[in-house]
């Protein structure tokens, strides 16, 4: 992989140029060239020149410069240090995968740089702000930690995959990654007792598996009666082959290419089908104008793929807007303690038709979330629990139909189409 | 036991059908093309480009993957190998850097993203509770005529015999009145051909990436090291062997654990019988 010290600078260039008053440096931490890393960055790009346009913050304009991880961890190691040594910007947002956030965050440990992340959900993140807060003041999260995505995923489990199809038995094909270990974990810790469906046999496999018919006849041969799949690399490549096969068991999990809208065309048309639990908001999820108006604003800015962001370029739109928010309260992004005291105190809550349907805050420290009882401080907000009036669901199911449609089938408060089995699953 | 013997076979017949290139540079113009991987990788975009994307019939697909293919192989005889005729290791080194330069070029024009490609021939079959589908069938039929073409063709034709007495004895060879500069040049179109076609079954079995060429060379190395030099049989019999034994060893072992037992058997013949299993010794 190649480490792109690229200045992607496309925030005001030409008033920059002109202009010789202060700045407030953001770098951007991610794929250059995958739909995940451009969604946040392109997200951080329209809320800059937003606020730029509005006169800055605290008088100042914002710049951004961006750092290349490729999606490999020690690319995204020399990334940060970059951004903070060459560039020494003031505030980081990252689109970084789990495994590529993993490596860097010892670096921002170290140099104590506000960062928030958009894509990476990996729960033990949220476990370290809540063993060493101070050390961890800079870091925020805002999409809902794994454990709070297996959650309600296991909710799913109960009320349509046990209770609507009758399945009770589970083979788990789960690659092997930071991601895939802790979803495999955590479902395989509650599908059992809580959706009462048994784990037959856990498959893991490589990340660069390109053959899945002697995985797929593994899993067949478990006597499981559905498939469920943890793939966040390379997953259009099982869901494809699945569908090529025609494997006789329906499939279910975590497909992170089926949260794009480029996957029916990455695919050819061999999508169809899959279902993935979505962090929000998704393909197929129901927006509300505000939201409805960053897709618009985005498409009519940009025409190369990712043609909808994915979650994280909503997050990164909105995040990045409150952690300006945030500095200009605690006047700067210098004192790390009064940046994260006025970064827990942001809250947007979004509404549809009269409902709250989107909600950008923080859980604060201490705060016990009812279900999992436990804390999940300087993570995004989220509601386990219909009719889900304090925040969003931590995510959604959505499916991809044969047909090439997409809509979400589950928490129902949010379903715009049902969940059903592929044509040839008997 | 049914499923492993039929994944098997159809994954070994592409694996043969990937390696049966690779073989050829490596026997007549010894030289390890590490760039082989790119014909492969380019012969699958130039599938699904002029296939799936202008949407020009499927033949004419394949039949553009081949030429593009064969005119790399070509130019990349005349531009890289003959000036730096002589030392191995600048071939091997400028060859790898070929390979990943075309992986850049690949991402400017066609993004990072994975593809898939439409299966050449759409359908599944059920055999013996194995899901096969008619695409890697067809692949695996494809795999055997092409291997038998080229079969038939070293062996039953001038150029042919040209090319066997080039991988034997260079000098030789030219003593008796071959070219081999010509040779070389006819071998490296048909190995850029045959990585081409490879890959597009490849990429229609599995999936079309920027870094799919890496797991199509290693296999290929392994089956020419275990092989030996110069062996169709060889090559097709140790494609088997691996083929087999990727399969075997995710249906009863591990996934993860896919690879690794080739690279142990490729350790083990370095170790026991360097020439490979049906290879010549050279002196």
């Amino acid at each position: 992989m190649t480490f792109k010290y690229g200045i992607a600078t496309t925030v005001a260039a030409t008033l920059m140029a002109t202009t010789a008053m202060a700045e407030i440096k953001v770098g951007f931490i991610g794929s250059l060239s995958s739909d995940t890393g451009l969604s946040t960055l392109r997200g951080a790009e329209m809320a800059i020149d937003e606020l730029n346009a509005a006169g800055g913050v605290m008088g100042e304009q914002i710049t951004l410069v961006s750092a290349d991880t490729g999606e490999d961890v020690t690319e995204g190691v020399k990334a940060y240090e970059y951004l903070a040594e060459s560039e020494e910007v003031d505030f980081i947002i990252s689109g970084s995968i789990d495994d590529v956030s993993l490596g860097w965050l010892p670096r921002m440990q170290e140099f104590q740089i506000p960062t928030l992340d958009t894509w990476t959900s990996y729960i033990g993140i949220i476990d370290m702000v809540v063993e060493d807060p101070d050390l961890m003041a800079p870091y925020f999260m805002n999409i809902a930690s794994d454990e709070a995505l297996a959650t309600l995923y296991i909710n799913f489990g109960a009320d349509v995959l046990k209770a609507k199809m009758g399945w009770e038995s589970v083979v788990i094909l789960a690659e092997d990654t930071a991601f895939g270990e802790a979803i495999t974990g955590l479902v395989t810790d509650a599908l059992g007792p809580v959706a009462g469906i048994e784990v037959k046999e856990i498959i893991n496999y490589d990340i660069g598996t390109v053959d899945f018919a002697p995985i797929f006849s593994k899993a067949q041969a478990s006597g499981a009666d559905f498939i469920y799949q943890v793939s966040s690399v390379n997953s259009q490549v099982i869901s494809s082959q699945y569908v090529k096969l025609q494997v006789p068991m329906a499939m279910t999990g975590v497909n992170v290419s089926a949260l794009g809208l480029e996957y029916w065309e990455d695919t050819g048309g061999a999508g169809g089908g899959i279902s993935t639990l979505s962090p929000i908001p998704s393909v197929g999820f129901e927006l509300d104008p505000v939201s409805a108006q960053f897709v618009t604003d985005y498409q009519a800015r940009y025409d190369s793929r990712p043609k909808m962001p994915h979650f994280n370029g909503f997050n990164a739109y909105h995040g990045l807007k409150q952690a300006m928010a945030a500095a200009a309260e605690a006047g700067g992004f210098g004192d790390v303690k009064a940046w994260n005291a006025a970064m827990l105190k942001q809250d947007l809550k979004l509404e549809k038709d009269g409902k709250l349907w989107l909600r950008y805050g923080f859980w604060q420290h201490g705060e016990v979330e009812e279900v999992t009882q436990r804390t999940y401080p300087q993570n995004a907000l989220f509601d386990l629990t219909a009719p889900y009036e304090d925040a969003q669901p931590s995510m959604v199911v959505i499916q991809w139909k044969e047909d090439g449609s997409v809509g979400v089938v589950y928490p129902f408060e949010y379903a715009n189409t049902e969940f059903e089995v592929p044509s040839w699953v008997k | 036991m049914m499923q492993i013997i039929i994944q098997g076979l159809l994954l070994s017949g592409l694996y043969a059908l990937i390696a049966m290139g690779f073989m050829l540079i490596f026997s007549i113009g010894r030289t390890l093309n590490l760039a082989y991987g790119a014909y492969i990788m380019v012969g699958g975009y130039i599938y699904f480009w002029l296939s799936q994307q202008i949407g020009m019939p499927k033949v004419v697909g394949f039949l553009g993957a081949v030429v593009v293919g064969a005119i790399m192989g070509l130019l990349k005889h005349r531009l890289i190998v003959k000036p730096l005729k002589g030392d191995p290791v600048a071939v091997e080194i400028s060859t790898l850097i070929l390979a990943v330069i075309m992986q850049s070029a690949v991402v400017l024009l066609f993004g990072d993203a994975s593809k898939i490609l439409l299966p050449i021939i759409p359908g599944v079959v059920t055999i013996s509770g194995a899901q096969v589908t008619y695409n890697i069938l067809a692949a695996t039929v494809m795999s055997w005529v092409i291997i038998l073409a080229l079969y038939a063709f070293i062996r039953g034709t001038h150029t042919g015999r040209a090319m066997q007495a080039v991988s034997m004895d260079q000098k030789g060879a030219a003593i008796s009145g071959v070219d081999p500069d010509r040779i070389n040049m006819i071998t490296w179109a048909i190995s850029g051909g045959l990585g081409a076609a490879g890959g597009v079954f490849f990429a229609s079995y599995t999936q079309l990436s920027p870094t799919m060429w890496v797991a199509p060379v290693i296999i290929s190395v392994a089956i020419v090291i275990v092989g030996g030099i110069g062996s169709i049989i060889g090559t097709l019999i140790v494609a088997h062997i691996i083929g087999f034994l990727e399969i075997i060893v995710v249906a009863v072992w591990a996934p993860e654990l896919r690879g690794v037992f080739t690279m142990l058997l490729i350790i083990g013949v370095l170790i026991m019988r360097p020439q490979g299993l049906f290879g010549r010794e050279e002196h």
